[in-house]
C-alpha cells in the first residue's frame, strides 16, 4: 500500500464514519469497473458526510464515481481512473411522502422497488418501469435517465423530477426545483440533473412527482408479418384519442419471450376505469384486425417476462430516433444484429432498447456504426447501455454530439466541476 | 444609459427602415409589460425578421457591450420584457411564421413570435392541439411561453410549457447559433433545452421552437359547482386530488371575481356563491363519464349548491370565457392590483384560503381568487387604487405575507408566472445561496458578459459581484497530512 494512502483512508473513516470506508484488497477488486478498481469505496449515511467525502476528494484531485446498486456501470466510457467509489445505498431513507399531493422526498439511494411497495397502499406509483428497475436507485435511475414502457403515457424522468438535492464536485450540498407539481422558480436545475450521469453533481435526494394507478390495465399482444405493418399500426393508433399506458413494437425474440407470436408484435396496454378499457380495447382490436394482424391476450406476467427479455444479453442498445422512424430503426436493429435479438421500441417516445448476445466486438462495433448511420439524419443517437469494455474502447458508447451543443454541454461541464473530480471521462465528449 | 449613435447605424445597417424604433413616444410603447409597476424603457427596440438579423443585433451589442432585452407580445406578468438599464430591446414578434407541422412525429417548428392560440388552429381540424394554455393564449407568443415556462389551466394534466418543448434555436448571450435538442426526444448529453426552458431570455434569443403536439381527447366534461364558502369548495379541491383523478383542469373564482365577471362578460356563473369550481375532465369517454360522476359525488359530500355539466360546447365556452377574461373583469372593482403567482402544496389550499383571508382582512384589501386550484397555484389579485399610496403599501404587505405563507406551507414562489424583475429578490426564499450559486454560474455559461436581460430573475446581477458564497463542508483539519 502506498504511503499516501493509508492516511487518506484515516480521514474518510473520520469523516464518513469507520465502518462505511471499505478498502480491504478483496473487496476493491471486486468493485472494479471495467479492470479498473477503486483505491476506496465510501458509503455514507447522510448527504452531509457524502458531501464532506465529495470536499476531500476534490481536494485530493481524486476521481470519483458514484454508485447506486451498481447494474448500470457498464454506461459510459471506460474510466481512466478509480480513486474512489462513493455507493449511494446508503442514503436509503424515504423523507416525506404526502399522498393527498402526489409527490414524494425520497434520498437517491432507495430503491424505485422499495418506493414502489411504500407508495402503493395509497393506490399510487412512480410511472417508471424500466427493465430491472426494482432492484435500482433512484438516484442511478437519473442519472442514466431510464425509462420503460410507461413513457408511452407519463414521458420520462425528465417530466417526473420536481426536485434535486446534489453534491457539488467542490462538495457543497445544493438544491433546485420545488417540492410542489408546479414551479418555474429560478433555472430548471432537476432536468440538467437528468441524465448527466452524475457528472455535474452527486444526487442525493429527489422530490418526484407519482401518479394514481390505474383500476384496470390490460395489455394485448397483436402479431403482424412484417415489422412495417406493425409500426403502420401503431402510426394509425397513435392518430386516434386512444390512450395507451404502454405501447412496444416488438421484434420476434421479443415477441415470443413476451409470450406472444414468433413475429413482429405490438403490445398495447390501456389503463383506466374497466369500462375504458373495454372501449379502447374495441378500438385497438379494430385497427389491429384493419392492419391484418393478429390479437391475443397477453399473459399476466407480460411486463415482467418484457423486464426481463430487456436485460438478458450483454449488449445493450438504446436508440434514439423520430417516432415515426422506430419500426425502420428495429428492422435496421435486427438486420445488424440478427434476428436473435430483442428490440422494443416505444413511437410516442422514439426510443429503441436493444439487447442482444454472444455478438464479437468487431461484429457489434459494425452494427453500432451501421445503426448510427442510419438513424443520424433524424437527428438519431444509439448509446451503448451495456457492452465489455473492449467495445467500448473501440467505439465511442455515447456516439457524436451536434458540436454546436456540445461545445455549450462542455462549458457547462467546465464550470461546475472544472477539475474532474465527477466520473471524469465518462460521459458525452469525453467530459 | 444613452446608446452611442454608433449602435443606432450598426442597427440600421442590419433592419429594415420600419424595423427599429428609436422615437420617444415610441420607446414608451414598450416600458413595460402587464405589470405595469415597473417601468424602463429600451433606447432602441429593434423589430427582426430573420434568424440573421437576430444574430446580427446580438453581435452589435456585444461589441458595444449593450444590455439586450427580448420581447414577445408583452403580456408577461413579471416586469420581464422590460429594460430597467435601457439597451437595446429585441421584439420578435414579427417572426411569427409555422415552419413546419409534422404530425406523424406529433410536433411542429415554429418562430418565436407565433401566437399560442394560432398554432392550435392550424392543427385542430386534423384533431391535435398545442397543450400550454395561458390565459393570455390569444395574443401571448410561443417564444414568450417558452421564455416564462408559461402554465394554464390545463397545465394540471398535461404540465407546463417545458413539457411541451422538443427542443429550440438560440442565439445565446455569446453570440452563437444554436440548436439544443430536437425532433428527436432522445437524445444523450446534458437536457439544455430543460435547462433553456423558462430562462426569462437571460441565456439567450430564442429564434425557433419545436414543440410537440397532442392528439385532441375523445371527450371532454366541464361542470360547475358553486359552494357557499371558500372552505367548501377548497376541501372538494383536495378531496378530489386525494381520490386519485387528475381533471384537466380545476379552477377556482370567489365571489368578488363572480361578481366581477359577471358584470362584465356574464359567464352564467351563480352570484350568490361564496365560491365556485369550474372542473374539466377529458379523455377517454367511458374514463370521463365515471370521473365525473366521482368528482359531482365529491363536491355534493362537501355541501355543493349545485353541481352542474355543461351541455354542449356553447355553454362549456361560456364558462372558460369567464375565467380567461377574469384578469380583465377587475378593472371593475378597482383601476390597479398586484397579482400573486405562488404555488402551495395542493393538500394545504384550504388552510392557505383561510390564512388569505385573514391576511387580506387585516391589511384592508380586497383580494379576487381566481386560480388554478388543482395544483395549488393561487392568483389573488391584490386590489388598490394607485392614487392612494397607503394602499400601494397594504396591498404590498398583503402581497408579501401571503408568499412568505406559501413559501412557510412547503410552497414555491411562483407557479407559471416566472421571475422576471418582481421577484428575483424573492428567491431567497425558497433557495439557499449554494442553490443561486449554482444558477448564477448556468447563466454565466450562456451569457458569459451578463448582457441578457439584466436585473431579470435572480437576486442580484452577476456583474455586482457573484454575492453568493456557498460554504463548503467543514473536513477535519490535517487529518490525512
Amino acid at each position: 500500500m502506498a504511503v499516501s494512502t493509508r492516511p487518506l483512508a484515516v480521514a474518510l473513516a473520520e469523516i464518513a464514519g469507520a465502518d462505511a470506508v471499505l478498502d480491504d484488497p478483496a473487496t476493491l477488486a471486486a468493485a472494479a469497473m471495467d479492470g479498473v478498481a477503486p483505491r476506496w469505496i465510501v458509503r455514507p449515511p447522510s448527504a452531509e458526510r457524502l458531501a464532506a467525502v465529495i470536499a476531500l476528494a476534490a481536494d485530493e484531485h481524486l476521481a470519483v464515481v458514484p454508485r447506486g446498486s451498481g447494474s448500470a456501470l457498464e454506461l459510459g466510457r471506460p474510466p481512466a481512473r478509480v480513486d474512489l467509489i462513493v455507493d449511494t445505498t446508503g442514503l436509503d431513507r424515504i423523507l416525506a411522502y404526502s399522498p393527498a399531493d402526489q409527490t414524494i422526498d425520497v434520498q437517491a439511494g432507495v430503491t424505485l422497488g422499495a418506493l414502489t411497495a411504500h407508495v402503493a397502499r395509497h393506490g399510487q406509483m412512480l410511472a417508471l418501469d424500466p427493465a430491472g428497475g426494482r432492484g435500482r436507485t433512484l438516484g442511478g435511475l437519473v442519472a442514466a435517465a431510464a425509462s420503460g414502457p410507461l413513457r408511452a403515457r407519463y414521458g420520462t424522468l425528465r417530466d417526473l423530477v420536481l426536485g434535486v438535492r446534489f453534491v457539488q464536485a467542490d462538495g457543497v450540498l445544493t438544491w433546485g426545483g420545488a417540492r410542489v407539481v408546479k414551479s418555474v422558480t429560478g433555472y430548471d436545475v432537476p432536468k440538467l440533473m437528468v441524465g448527466a450521469l452524475g457528472t455535474l453533481g452527486l444526487l442525493v435526494e429527489l422530490t418526484l412527482r407519482l401518479h394514481p394507478v390505474p383500476a384496470v390495465e390490460e395489455t394485448r399482444l397483436a402479431g403482424f408479418a412484417t415489422a412495417e405493418a406493425a409500426g403502420g399500426f401503431v402510426a394509425a393508433l397513435l392518430d386516434t384519442s386512444v390512450q395507451c399506458s404502454r405501447l412496444e413494437l416488438l421484434s420476434p425474440a421479443a415477441s415470443t419471450a413476451c409470450g406472444g407470436a414468433e413475429a413482429w408484435s405490438v403490445a398495447i396496454a390501456i389503463g383506466s376505469v374497466a369500462e375504458a378499457v373495454r372501449a379502447q380495447m374495441s378500438v385497438v382490436d379494430a385497427l389491429v384486425a384493419r392492419g391484418s394482424g393478429q390479437t391475443r391476450p397477453a399473459p399476466a406476467d407480460v411486463w415482467s417476462r418484457y423486464g426481463a427479455a430487456m436485460t438478458a444479453g450483454d449488449l445493450g442498445l438504446r436508440v434514439g430516433t423520430l417516432p415515426s422512424e422506430v419500426s425502420r430503426a428495429a428492422r435496421e436493429a435486427i438486420a445488424t444484429l440478427g434476428a436473435a435479438a430483442a428490440v422494443g421500441a416505444c413511437a410516442t417516445a422514439g426510443v429503441l432498447d436493444v439487447r442482444a448476445s454472444g455478438v464479437g466486438v468487431a461484429e457489434a462495433e459494425a452494427a453500432i456504426r451501421r445503426l448510427r448511420a442510419s438513424v443520424a439524419p433524424t437527428g438519431g443517437s444509439v448509446v451503448i447501455q451495456a457492452a465489455p469494455r473492449a467495445l467500448r474502447e473501440r467505439v465511442d458508447p455515447w456516439g457524436p454530439i451536434e458540436p454546436g451543443a456540445l461545445a455549450l454541454m462542455t462549458a457547462v461541464k467546465r464550470q461546475f466541476d472544472p477539475a474532474g473530480v465527477l466520473n471524469p471521462g465518462r460521459f458525452v465528449g469525453g467530459l | 444609459m444613452a446608446l452611442t449613435r454608433d449602435v443606432i447605424d450598426a442597427l440600421r445597417k442590419i433592419l429594415e427602415p420600419d424595423a427599429l424604433v428609436t422615437s420617444p413616444e415610441g420607446r414608451m410603447v414598450y416600458e413595460c409589460d402587464m405589470h405595469t409597476l415597473y417601468k424602463g424603457a429600451p433606447d432602441v427596440v429593434a423589430l427582426p425578421r430573420t434568424t440573421e438579423q437576430v444574430q446580427a443585433i446580438v453581435r452589435v451589442c456585444r461589441e458595444h457591450r449593450v444590455p439586450i432585452v427580448p420581447r414577445g407580445s408583452g403580456t408577461g406578468l413579471i416586469g420581464g420584457a422590460m429594460a430597467p438599464r435601457g439597451g437595446v430591446m429585441v421584439g420578435l414578434n414579427r417572426m411569427t411564421a409555422i415552419l413546419d407541422v409534422d404530425l406523424p412525429n406529433r410536433c411542429a417548428t415554429v418562430q418565436p413570435g407565433l401566437i399560442n392560440l394560432w398554432l392550435t388552429r392550424a392543427v385542430a381540424e386534423r384533431g391535435y392541439f398545442f397543450a400550454p394554455d395561458p390565459s393570455s393564449q390569444m395574443v401571448s407568443s410561443i417564444g414568450g411561453n417558452v421564455s416564462t415556462n408559461a402554465g394554464g389551466p390545463h397545465c394540471l394534466k398535461y404540465g407546463i410549457t417545458t413539457n411541451h418543448v422538443l427542443g429550440l434555436q438560440m442565439v445565446t448571450g455569446a453570440g452563437d447559433l444554436v440548436w439544443l435538442g430536437g425532433k428527436t426526444p432522445e437524445r444523450p448529453g446534458y437536457d439544455l433545452t430543460g435547462a433553456a426552458v423558462g430562462s426569462e431570455g437571460t441565456f439567450g434569443l430564442v429564434t425557433a421552437v419545436i414543440v410537440r403536439l397532442l392528439h385532441a381527447p375523445e371527450a371532454v366534461k366541464t361542470v360547475l359547482a358553486p359552494f357557499a364558502t371558500i372552505d367548501d369548495a377548497s376541501e372538494t379541491v383536495s378531496a378530489i386530488i386525494a381520490a386519485g383523478i387528475i381533471p384537466a383542469a380545476l379552477e377556482m373564482l370567489d365571489q368578488v371575481m363572480i361578481q366581477a365577471i359577471e358584470d362584465g362578460v356574464g359567464a352564467g356563473y351563480p352570484r350568490e356563491a361564496a365560491a365556485v369550481l369550474l372542473i374539466e375532465l377529458d379523455g377517454p369517454r367511458a374514463e370521463v363519464e365515471a370521473q365525473g360522476e366521482r368528482c359531482a359525488a365529491i363536491a355534493r359530500e362537501h355541501r355543493a349548491l349545485d353541481v352542474r355539466v355543461a351541455r354542449d360546447e356553447a355553454e362549456r365556452a361560456l364558462l372558460w370565457k369567464g375565467r380567461k377574461e377574469a384578469a380583465g373583469a377587475v378593472g371593475r372593482i378597482a383601476p390597479a392590483y398586484l397579482l400573486q403567482d405562488a404555488v402551495v402544496p395542493r393538500s394545504k389550499l384550504p388552510e392557505i384560503m383561510r390564512r388569505l383571508q385573514e391576511i387580506a382582512a387585516r391589511h384592508r384589501v380586497v383580494m379576487a381568487n381566481v386560480f388554478h386550484a388543482g395544483d395549488g397555484n393561487l392568483h389573488p389579485l391584490i386590489c388598490y387604487d394607485d392614487r392612494d399610496p397607503d394602499e400601494l403599501r397594504r396591498a404590498t404587505e398583503a402581497n408579501e405575507e401571503l408568499l412568505s405563507a406559501c413559501i412557510a406551507l412547503g410552497g414555491s414562489v411562483t407557479g407559471e408566472h416566472g421571475v422576471g424583475l418582481d421577484k428575483a429578490k424573492k428567491l431567497t426564499l425558497q433557495y439557499a445561496d449554494a442553490d443561486l450559486n449554482f444558477m448564477y454560474r448556468l447563466r454565466r455559461v450562456f451569457d458569459p458578459d451578463h448582457l441578457m436581460n439584466p436585473d431579470k430573475m435572480l437576486p442580484s446581477h452577476p456583474a455586482c459581484g457573484e454575492g453568493f458564497r456557498p460554504a463548503r463542508p467543514v473536513l477535519p483539519p490535517g487529518a490525512w497530512i
